[in-house]
């Protein structure tokens, strides 16, 4: 917990002024860290209030500050916010200055209100609560100002916007700004908005985990936003009406060469800020096409590949070069690499299977087929095991249900799946279980395998456990304990382990000086993306560890970025854009027990599925993207939730 | 099918409306005004200028009743201090930068603004002094003027640029103070005047008629216009029995109010000098003034001697939009019964 001066954040007041630090009383909901970039913060202004960390700075300045900072990022979309921030910075600065009349108190007070209340977007209605807290608790300090009474900090202060949806997402999208787009029927302003960050709309916006839709404060009244849709909806537009995009690079040309491992997401969203920035950049990937996991890991009905295509060959529209069924370790050597290229980006993401470690698991059985291996050969086209007609799939994330609902599609008789848990902590997509279980898979939950079961090399069988859930893991989650002689037998001739995925770092064979985990992950540092050893970076899942695609982009930006600086020879660090995304995510811009306190009632304009009879037999892609007018309908919910924050030193 | 209602009471008044109707258009239908500047029937709401605020009982926060759908069962409140002084103090905000240069305003008379602040009875912006002109660059097209000062950015010229036309020729550039409208796409503008006839102030002016006349010192005479064949409706705005200015009325005829560059500002050729009145005549290789009636026998006797020579589907006849429904119906029956054939055509079809 902090230690503050003073606080107004959220609705709790904190009043330490005068106190002696042993007698501070300390606020409960409140993360406000007191160092950003190396530097002391002495106060915080921002859309929930003031936080002072330290006695004695000057409010009334940090008032004016902050007036001026809401200046540099109103949109200029409405009038109270975009000239009355103005008018109230002009006064607070005449206040600061000991220049303002007493009856010019009065209006900084009234026209606050009216921002408040009057303004178009969240910026404009959370921008003056911090004046209107000033004003309420450091009311001295205002009148001694109008008595020429003058405090000055001269400190320095530095903001940035963000928003819930915006601190959520791990690329830090502009969504509120998209989504807009998209109700004003600017689509491909909005794509281009998107693209500032991430190539891939149509793959995300297919796929993604939207952490940003949890953090929609527009779910506080009637559902969040489908921003995921949205996505998908101007990616597709765009390919309809115009077919792949073509790039053009914001940079001149350079000659220094980046080579990159692995053609997934991490890897093409590197590739595509590099490119834009003109440098020579070469892909190797060892499958015969781009996506990885996305590619073979996401079934078509969810993803089709012809997306990924698409977007691969926008990105490849910059100049990058994709050498396919190229293994670096075996094809080409890593110290290759080293020697021709001026650094190297390590994207091969996680495409083992995790073990279950239970007997049976080496017998090398027809039958027995790991998660990925299994998703792989049916997203090749082919039927792993024809001859299996009774389906086990083990495990109960996103890849267990791509498996069940891939058997289903390829026509299995019987497809099950094994859960150690219980729904409720399944970390599958509630979306994915919800359609599973419309399709007919069946849930067997607090079961696990002890035996593979096999006769004449194949498959017959597999022994399972019941379980029940003991004291929380460190995940949080309760941990399931087997019952004892609870043991049983379930006939089948297909087990397909889905339990998690694993790295295989083959790629560095004859390779020293890269450190890497126990888990087989590559050792980066959070602030340069570097890898041990200078000039190799590393993004995505071999970085993090199985995790989402979204993730997988946001580490691919990042270590873009570096290879950037670190080929200019500047500082290989953080933007201060960076520095400020990681500071308000430490704060939380999202709260989930905010009153909005806005009539409600509009819900989400509906997704429209195939019915589960339908797409159950077909690998074709099951969901319906938004028509136009439902888009922009969509769109017209948001509730453009911008904040800004603003830190004094 | 029957479309969903529902009941709302607005300032105590019961009122029942199709679901999806915005509070705005429910409170109309009750004949109850709610102030409003940026909304414009024919777009996209905007949202901009906050003049529409309105209560809803039990909610904390006001909504904006041109951009809020109406809901089962809530009580809209139209009128309260804290609208009064959120719409006093977006008016007094909008005058801050806008110069009250009215008396050499072309839109003096019938300009939105001017309407409110006199409704609200400003009088005085007790905000600051003065704040400085920002000194935006002018521009104009040969046909549009912008009064870069006079400009509140109700933001409905860019909204109709891009809705209305499809062009997207203006954005907002800038931010907070420093945002203004201008010009992003130059190519884009066919200075069809979309924008200035969205425009509720006098920041977007027709360039030709340039202090040629107040509002209450000429009549406005509606119209159709003879370009072309879509019939559109305008209205001649007459000083003195000449043409100053054309302007259209929202929602009015088939084009609603929206007019091509040549129905809005080609009109100065009425009263151009170098107008035919009269005849001409070739004669020896030069044009000579005629009366109407040796003009008119002359096309007679060549017109029947064609005929009787080659045969009535040797002449071809084609009209102009410009000329009026009857003159060319009369124009077809000529060509069908006097002279006799099909051979008949108007460049709108073209």
């Amino acid at each position: 917990m902090a230690k503050v001066v003073f606080s107004s954040w959220t609705e709790e007041v904190i009043d330490n002024r005068g106190k002696s630090e042993s007698e501070y009383q300390v606020p409960e909901n409140l993360n406000i860290p007191d160092n950003f970039d190396g530097k002391d913060i002495k106060i915080f202004v921002g859309w929930n209030g003031i936080v002072l960390k330290e006695e004695g700075v000057s409010i009334v300045e940090a008032c004016w500050k902050y007036m001026e900072e809401a200046q540099k990022h109103s949109c200029g979309k409405c009038f109270l916010c975009r000239i009355g921030t103005k008018v109230l910075a002009d006064i607070l600065k005449k206040l600061v200055e000991g220049e303002a009349r007493e009856s010019e108190l009065e209006i900084v007070k009234k026209l606050s209100v009216s921002i408040k209340e009057g303004s178009r977007c969240n910026l404009g209605q959370t921008v003056t609560k911090p004046i209107l807290d000033a004003l309420e608790y450091f009311e001295d300090d205002f009148k001694n100002a109008v008595n020429g009474i003058v405090k000055k900090s001269n400190l320095n202060y530095m903001s940035q916007l963000t928003a819930p949806c915006m601190d959520a997402c791990p690329i830090h999208l502009p969504i509120p700004q998209y989504v807009e787009a998209i109700r004003e029927g600017r689509f491909q302003d909005s794509l281009d908005l998107i693209r500032t960050r991430l190539p891939l709309p149509g793959i995300v916006g297919r796929v993604c985990v939207k952490p940003c839709e949890d953090n929609c404060r527009r779910m506080l009244l009637d559902g969040p936003i489908a921003i995921k849709h949205l996505k998908r909806f101007v990616a597709d537009f765009e390919l309809n009406k115009k077919g792949v995009a073509k790039f053009t690079p914001l940079e001149g040309p350079k000659d220094k060469r980046v080579a990159i491992i692995g053609a997934g997401p991490a890897g093409l969203t590197a590739a595509y800020h590099l490119a834009l920035r003109g440098y020579k950049v070469k892909i190797f990937e060892r499958l015969g096409e781009p996506g990885g996991m996305a590619a073979v890991g996401i079934p078509d009905y969810r993803l089709p590949r012809d997306i990924i295509k698409k977007e691969t060959e926008a990105i490849q529209s910059l100049g990058v070069e994709i050498a396919y069924n190229t293994y670096v370790g075996k094809d080409i050597k890593f110290s290759e690499l080293e020697r021709d290229f001026d650094s190297i980006i390590i994207s091969i993401g996680a495409h083992s299977s995790s073990r279950m470690g239970v007997e049976g698991e080496d017998a090398g059985y027809k039958g027995f087929i790991p998660g990925v291996q299994y998703l792989l050969d049916i997203n090749n086209g082919k039927d792993p095991y024809p001859e299996g007609k009774r389906v086990v799939v083990v495990g109960g994330g996103n890849v267990a249900m791509d498996c069940v609902r891939c058997s289903l599609r390829l026509g299995k008789d019987e497809v099950i799946l094994v859960y150690r848990r219980t729904r409720s902590e399944m970390p599958a997509n509630i979306e994915e279980i919800e359609e599973a279980e419309e399709e007919g898979v069946k849930f067997m939950y607090l079961t696990n395998p002890t035996k593979i079961i096999g006769k004449d090399g194949k498959v017959v069988g597999i022994e399972l456990i019941k379980m029940e859930l003991g004291e929380p893991d460190e995940s949080g989650r309760r941990r399931p304990v087997p019952i004892e002689g609870s043991e049983f037998f379930l006939e089948c001739d297909i087990v397909v382990p889905a339990i998690g995925q694993a790295i295989d770092l083959s790629v560095l064979e004859g390779e020293e000086g890269i450190e890497v985990t126990r888990k087989n992950t590559i050792v980066i540092d959070t602030e340069t993306c570097m890898t041990s050893k200078k000039g190799v970076f590393a993004a995505g899942d071999v970085v993090t560890s199985p995790d989402a695609l979204i993730r997988a982009c946001a580490g691919g930006r990042r270590a873009a970025d570096r290879v950037d600086k670190y080929l200019k020879g500047e500082e290989v660090a953080p933007s201060l854009e960076e520095k400020f995304e990681d500071y308000f995510s430490k704060i939380k811009v999202f709260d989930p027990a905010e009153n909005i306190g806005i009539i409600d009632g509009r819900p989400r304009v509906p997704i429209k599925h195939m019915p589960p009879e339908e797409r159950k037999t077909s690998f074709v892609e099951y969901t319906q993207g938004y028509t136009i007018p439902e888009a922009r309908a969509e769109a017209d919910r948001c509730l453009k939730c911008y904040r800004v924050g603003m830190i004094g030193y | 099918m029957s479309e969903e209602l529902v009941k709302l009471k607005i300032d105590g008044q019961e009122v029942e409306v199709p679901r999806g109707t915005t509070i705005l258009q429910a409170a109309k239908k009750l004949g109850i005004r709610i102030p409003t500047m940026c909304y414009h029937e024919r777009l996209t709401p905007i949202g901009s200028c906050r003049m529409c605020m309105v209560e809803v009982k039990d909610y904390d926060h006001p909504v904006p009743a041109c951009m809020t759908p109406v809901e089962e069962d809530i009580e809209v409140i139209t009128d309260s201090d804290l609208l009064f002084e959120i719409r006093r103090n977006a008016l007094k905000l909008m005058l801050l930068n806008h110069p009250l240069d009215c008396p050499i305003c072309d839109k003096g008379g019938e300009c939105d603004l001017q309407d409110l602040v006199y409704e609200f009875q400003i009088d005085k912006v007790e905000f600051q002094e003065k704040l400085p002109n920002k000194g935006l660059p002018e521009y104009a097209t040969p046909f549009i003027r912008q009064w870069a000062d006079r400009c509140i950015m109700c933001l409905r010229c860019i909204t109709a640029c891009r809705e209305i036309t499809g062009r997207q020729a203006i954005d907002i550039v800038g931010k907070g103070w420093d945002a203004r409208v201008a010009v992003v796409d130059e190519e884009a503008c066919k200075s069809c005047g979309e924008c200035l006839f969205v425009c509720p102030t006098g920041a977007l002016t027709d360039k030709l008629c340039n202090i040629k006349g107040r509002l209450w010192t000429y009549n406005r005479v509606q119209t159709t216009c003879g370009y072309c064949g879509v019939g559109c409706q305008l209205e001649l705005n007459v000083y003195e029995n000449k043409v100053i200015k054309v302007t259209s009325k929202n929602g009015v005829g088939p084009n609603k109010g929206s007019l091509c560059i040549k129905g809005r500002f080609g009109y100065e050729f009425i009263h151009s000098e170098d107008r035919l009145t009269k005849p001409l005549i070739k004669k020896n290789g030069d044009f000579v003034e005629a009366s109407w009636d040796e003009a008119l026998t002359l096309i007679k006797d060549k017109l029947t001697e064609i005929k009787e020579k080659y045969g009535p589907d040797s002449i071809y006849g084609l009209t102009s939009a410009r000329a009026t429904n009857e003159e060319n119906y009369t124009f077809q029956k000529f060509f069908r019964s006097v002279i006799g054939t099909n051979n008949i055509d108007h460049c709108a079809r073209l």
